[in-house]
């Protein structure tokens, strides 16, 4: 325990925890003769009434899972009204996001908007520039895709070298959720989209009057413009009433509280597409138009957040891949630094561009570990290390980092981000 | 009689009347068929023949018989969600190619808009689901009672009186045209090519009360930033260094950028307050504080704005991660004996605690989101 006492909070965290494991164990080596007093004595919950239905017209998780929320990092931004926070990807499991951990990116707070005020407008190179009503959109043929949302500085902090301690930050701008909406194509097809119409432009309705260029292309494609998530109405956070989703290309694109879609035969070089969201290479030049989320993945327990507090024997790895190039073909998980690599096992539905879960069982022997997971997508990407990137590109792209993760795992069962040889 | 009172006798008398109405209509309706006859059916014998048969039709979602050959458009116009009702089959008779492009139909389109609402009257006899009268007609505009009241038939006048008018955009006829004021409302961005820009002007003179009024406060007296908002100046040629300094004059490509930015989002939490003269003359002031123009009386306006360049505006590269050696030389990744000897850490996190309670502004070197 010296160890642990030594670093700072995140690893008291895993202490305390391993503390409360160790006393669970000590009440099981008593309970071998008394019983565990968890199921000899009456317990509260099982001799008093508890809640009516009328106690939580809408549910919220247990008092025990208060410690599962986003995070924010104060010093990374200049305020929190233009800031971002974190999903606690170290929490969960299957591919769900709950829409409540959703992390958050707003570039002016998050809008109120009343859905009756809230109206949506095609505008620029068509035949009828038209307003629809949330009402007017709902009588459009609906669909339902999981996607995968990952703003293109997820990792952002880690190409100078481990950063973070907790895949919540290093990893958590992601998020996947059931979306239901219309497609954009239908949308344009009601206002007539002229033979010179090469470009769309995205506009919200927030105080920052969020704005991105997007190729026609991918309007006609796939996007969606959605009202629901995971069945419920957006939250506000997430663009309520109205966004648009663009599967599989980075986050900033999906413009929240989505109020107008100009037709245009250039793009507009918006401040989100110039001065932000270009990636600067090491020669000085950057790159525009990234719009692809690449293939990535990330152990998401054991992490940093999540030590092994069991101790030796059977344990459970798992974690989380996707593409914006489509699905997940195979997860390889290696647990000495990349020296050898074992497929993990994928679970749970595997949808084109939305999140996928992997596991892998293994006994530990109490040595410790090198962690690392490998993603591979349909199209045959491999997840790159990151030293490959940075041969690539330098150490300034800021965005686009989808290089391997490394978690140590000391003997002790406490897990921190590193680098390694 | 009131107010109260005429209401209930108009909607009284708007249920009443539709059988009748369509009884009439649907006798008249049986004429115009005629003109259909050649290719549709109805009744018990009817079968799919050059059209698809029309039983069943209010309510069926077009281009969904199975066993007739539709045109390609029909089906995706059913697939967009096309199901024939009163409004869709009145607006497709009307034009047939027009409201469905690329149907196979080459029947030209009924002119007289009674010879629509007749025919109509007529097809739904052959379908159960139009036997009782849309909820829409019930809240239709209300009409002038007495006339009805009496049991005279409708003028003209009424008739369309009842009948919405029909939208003629697009294939489902949702939503509504904008109007050019709401356009200009809204669409406010500009584009490089100058394309967006408002008439106006504004000088580097003027610009600079301004900007200590309205930016300084975050953005620094001479763009240098406070804390860690936006750098807006200065930053030139670093960008290959370590840290380089990304600002409007070493970074940004287009001067269109800033001024559509400064006058959507700009001051931060009073976006939309700044006069397009102001923003003007804000623009003239931050590209005086980055050394593109020097001299204080210059003066930007719609008339010059695409003269002026910014320095990196050639430092921008389409996307070519494809090309890069890890994927472009992509094998079947190594699965034993990848690397020689066991691993060692050559680098902690060095931020192991990211919650601020111990001092960890100094650690925002490390790496930044935005």
């Amino acid at each position: 325990m010296t160890e642990m006492k030594s670093s700072r909070r995140s690893f008291l965290k895993g202490g305390l925890t391993a503390g409360a494991a160790a006393a669970a164990a000590a009440v099981s080596g008593r309970a071998m003769a008394e019983g565990d007093p968890a199921i000899t004595e009456v317990q509260d919950w099982n001799r008093y009434l508890g809640d009516g239905v009328d106690a939580r017209p809408y549910g919220h998780p247990s008092q025990y899972e208060s410690h599962v929320v986003r995070q924010d990092v104060p010093w990374l931004t200049a305020d929190p009204i233009s800031s971002v926070n974190f999903t606690p990807l170290h929490e969960l499991d299957g591919i769900i996001t709950p829409n409540g951990l959703c992390f958050e990116r707003h570039h002016a707070g998050i809008a109120d908007i009343d859905p009756a005020q809230h109206r949506l407008m095609i505008n620029g190179l068509v035949e009828t520039p038209l307003v629809f009503t949330m009402g007017d959109l709902m009588r459009f043929p609906r669909e339902n895709h999981v996607y995968f949302l990952e703003c293109a500085a997820n990792s952002g902090m880690e190409w100078r070298g481990a950063q973070l301690n907790g895949c919540q930050y290093t990893h958590g701008m992601v998020h996947c959720v059931m979306y239901t909406g219309v497609r954009l194509k239908h949308l344009l097809r009601e206002a007539g989209v002229k033979e010179s119409a090469k470009w769309l432009l995205a506009e919200g309705a927030d105080a920052s009057a969020m704005t991105r260029s997007l190729p026609l292309e991918k309007g006609l494609e796939d996007c969606l413009v959605a009202w629901k998530m995971n069945g419920e109405a957006l939250r506000p956070e997430q663009g309520y009433p109205l966004r648009l989703v663009l599967p599989g290309w980075e986050g900033n694109m999906w413009v929240k509280w989505l109020r107008r879609i100009e037709v245009g035969d250039k793009p507009w070089h918006q401040r989100e597409e110039t001065s932000k969201y270009t990636d600067l290479l090491a020669n000085g030049k950057a790159r525009r138009f990234t719009w692809v989320m690449d293939v990535k993945s990330v152990i998401t327990s054991p992490s940093p957040q999540a030590p092994i507090t069991h101790g030796k024997g059977r344990a459970v790895l798992t974690g989380l891949a996707w593409s914006g190039n489509g699905a997940i073909s195979r997860v390889d998980v290696s647990l000495d630094g990349g020296r050898n690599w074992t497929t993990a096992r994928l679970d749970g539905p595997s949808f084109s561009k939305a999140l996928h879960r992997f596991y892998h069982e293994f006994d530990w022997d109490g040595s410790e570990l090198f962690l690392q997971s490998r993603a591979i997508d349909e199209k045959g990407f491999v997840q790159p290390t990151k030293n490959e990137l940075r041969a690539a590109r330098g150490e300034n792209s800021i965005y686009h980092n989808n290089g391997i993760q490394t978690w140590h795992v000391a003997k002790d069962g406490a897990v921190e981000n590193v680098e390694i040889s | 009689m009131s107010r109260f009172l005429e209401v209930v006798v108009a909607a009284a008398t708007l249920l009443a009347i539709p059988a009748a109405a369509h009884a009439q209509d649907a006798t008249a309706g049986e004429k115009v068929f005629a003109k259909c006859k050649a290719c549709h059916m109805v009744g018990d014998s009817a079968r799919n023949r050059i059209g698809p048969h029309l039983n069943e039709l209010f309510g069926r979602t077009a281009g969904t018989i199975e066993g007739f050959n539709y045109s390609k458009a029909m089906k995706e116009a059913g697939a967009s969600g096309l199901v024939w009702d009163e409004e869709t089959l009145g607006h497709f008779l009307a034009n047939p190619r027009a409201s469905v492009k690329g149907t196979r139909m080459a029947f030209p389109g009924l002119k007289d808009e009674g010879d629509v609402s007749d025919l109509t009257a007529y097809l739904k006899r052959f379908s159960k689901q139009a036997d009782t009268a849309p909820a829409e007609e019930a809240s239709a505009p209300v009409v002038e009672p007495e006339a009805r009241a009496e049991g005279k038939a409708p003028t003209p006048e009424e008739k369309t009186a009842i009948v919405r008018p029909i939208p003629t955009h697009g294939v489902l006829h949702l939503g509504r045209p904008a109007t050019e004021q709401e356009i200009t409302a809204w669409d406010i961005d500009v584009r490089p090519d100058g394309l967006g820009l408002p008439e106006g002007s504004g000088t580097v003179m003027e610009g600079e009360p301004l900007y200590t009024e309205r930016c300084a406060s975050c953005h620094g007296d001479f763009g240098e930033a406070i804390g860690r908002w936006p750098v807006l100046a200065g930053g030139f040629d670093t960008l290959t260094r370590e840290r380089p300094v990304k600002t409007i004059g070493s970074y940004w490509p287009y001067l269109s950028t800033v001024y559509d930015y400064i006058r959507r989002a700009m001051p931060f939490g009073d976006a939309r307050s700044l006069t397009d003269d102001e923003v003007y003359a804000l623009t003239a002031y931050v590209l005086y504080l980055n050394d593109v123009v020097t001299d204080q009386e210059f003066e930007l306006s719609k008339e010059n704005f695409t003269s002026i360049e910014l320095p990196n505006e050639d430092g921008f590269v389409v996307d070519d991660r494809l090309s890069e050696p890890h994927y472009a030389e992509a094998a079947d990744p190594c699965m034993r004996n990848c690397k020689p000897g066991k691993a060692k850490i050559t680098m902690h996190a060095a931020v192991l605690d990211v919650t601020p309670e111990d001092g960890n502004e100094d650690e925002a070197s490390g790496g930044s989101i935005d």
